[in-house]
């Protein structure tokens, strides 16, 4: 009877180290993938129109622009930058808008009232442009948590003719070019 | 004169048979004795795995929950099993699930964002945990029943690839690198 039950659990042992043995993992060699994936910094801004009309009255200082202008800022920035501004300007303070004939308007008459807030003249010297022919806009301080955002300025208008010897401005067309940019700092 | 010429035929003829009893006796073979050569043939288990290429670039877009691949990657498994071994897996893992890719100052892309599509298969990420690898970092391609009739035999698995940066917003920009691995494991 010993006997007997040893024989078998020797079976039942030889049995299952053969399945054991039979269950061994068989693995190939490892290939492997080079990845590289690049994520490039980036500032662009985008407007949502490109002209604005204005219909002057002689003196006066409420000439609005005949449409607002969304700004659209939006960025991906490397760690270290700390603020992105935007900005309003233009390439000479004195002579923002002219008629060609020497008669002018500065920039100092030129205002922009950003997302409703105060209406501002452009007499700044910014990042950009000419000397005291600029606005700042907005400036958005960057942390972790925007590194990749973006933002709207809604910019309103306005024309003032009644500073200096504005309100003897001759009749005419006036034109200029009003620029908008963002700089990432630092 | 017939009679004698008969009788002389015929001992001509007895003496033929006689010489070729003779030669008979002397034809007989001898053998050795069997010496044996044991012969052992042994056919190993062997999986093996290529990949038609060895790197994949990607242009990220900030928050884009699609960033393809420059290119797809073939994977060419070919085995030769023993009896008992009833399935052949293969796998992609990285060894880090939390930096499966990373710019080398903390920013990282993890394995849950890295997504692979196999023929032409939905894309799916690598968060499980598999033989090779790290924790909840790798993927199990394809899986083959073998049988009788393909224990030696192949496969290949088109590997496409994708980075989902929709969790990841605030991914600054950089280079990330990363090491993709393909293995297959039978069992």
């Amino acid at each position: 009877m010993q006997t007997g039950r040893v024989i078998r659990i020797a079976a039942i042992a030889l049995a299952l180290a053969t399945t054991v043995a039979s269950a061994q993992a068989i693995n190939s060699g490892a290939q492997t993938i080079a990845l590289n994936a690049t994520l490039a910094e980036s500032l662009t801004l985008s407007l949502t129109a490109n002209a604005v009309n204005f219909t002057l009255a002689a003196g006066s200082a409420a000439n609005a622009g005949s449409t607002n202008i969304t700004a659209t800022t939006t960025w991906v920035l490397k760690p270290g930058r700390t603020a992105v501004g935007v900005y309003a300007y233009f390439a000479n303070a004195a002579a923002a808008l002219t008629d060609g004939g020497g008669n002018n308007i500065p920039s100092s008459a030129f205002f922009i009232a950003d997302n409703a807030g105060a209406s501002t003249a452009l007499t700044n010297t910014v990042a950009f442009g000419g000397a005291n022919g600029g606005l700042q806009l907005a400036n958005v301080a960057i942390t972790g948590a925007n590194k990749n955002s973006s933002r709207t300025d809604v910019m309103a208008f306005n024309i003032n003719l009644t500073g200096g010897t504005l309100p003897q401005l001759p009749a005419s067309t006036y034109t200029g070019t009003l620029n908008i940019q963002a700089q990432a700092t630092p | 004169m017939i009679l004698q010429a008969n009788f002389g035929r015929m001992a001509a003829i007895l003496v033929l048979a006689v010489a070729a009893l003779a030669a008979c006796s002397n034809a007989q073979v001898r053998n050795s004795g069997a010496s044996t050569i044991a012969l052992q043939a042994v056919l190993n288990d062997s999986i093996s795995v290529t990949l038609s290429g060895n790197a994949v670039n990607f242009n990220l877009i900030a928050g884009s929950a699609n960033n393809a691949g420059s290119t797809s990657v073939t994977a060419t498994t070919a085995w030769t099993l023993k009896p008992g071994v009833r399935n052949l897996r293969l796998y992609a893992f990285f060894s880090n699930s939390a930096s499966a890719l990373t710019d080398g100052v903390g920013d990282n892309i993890p394995s849950s964002d890295f997504q692979i599509s196999d023929n032409g298969g939905p894309f799916a990420a690598l968060t499980n945990s598999v033989p090779f690898g790290g924790a909840n970092a790798g993927l199990l391609l394809s899986r083959t029943r073998i049988r009788a009739r393909n224990r030696s035999g192949s496969r290949t698995d088109v590997l496409n690839f994708n980075i989902n940066l929709s969790t990841l917003p605030n991914l600054p920009p950089g280079t990330y690198t990363g090491t993709l691995t393909i293995q297959a494991q039978a069992i």
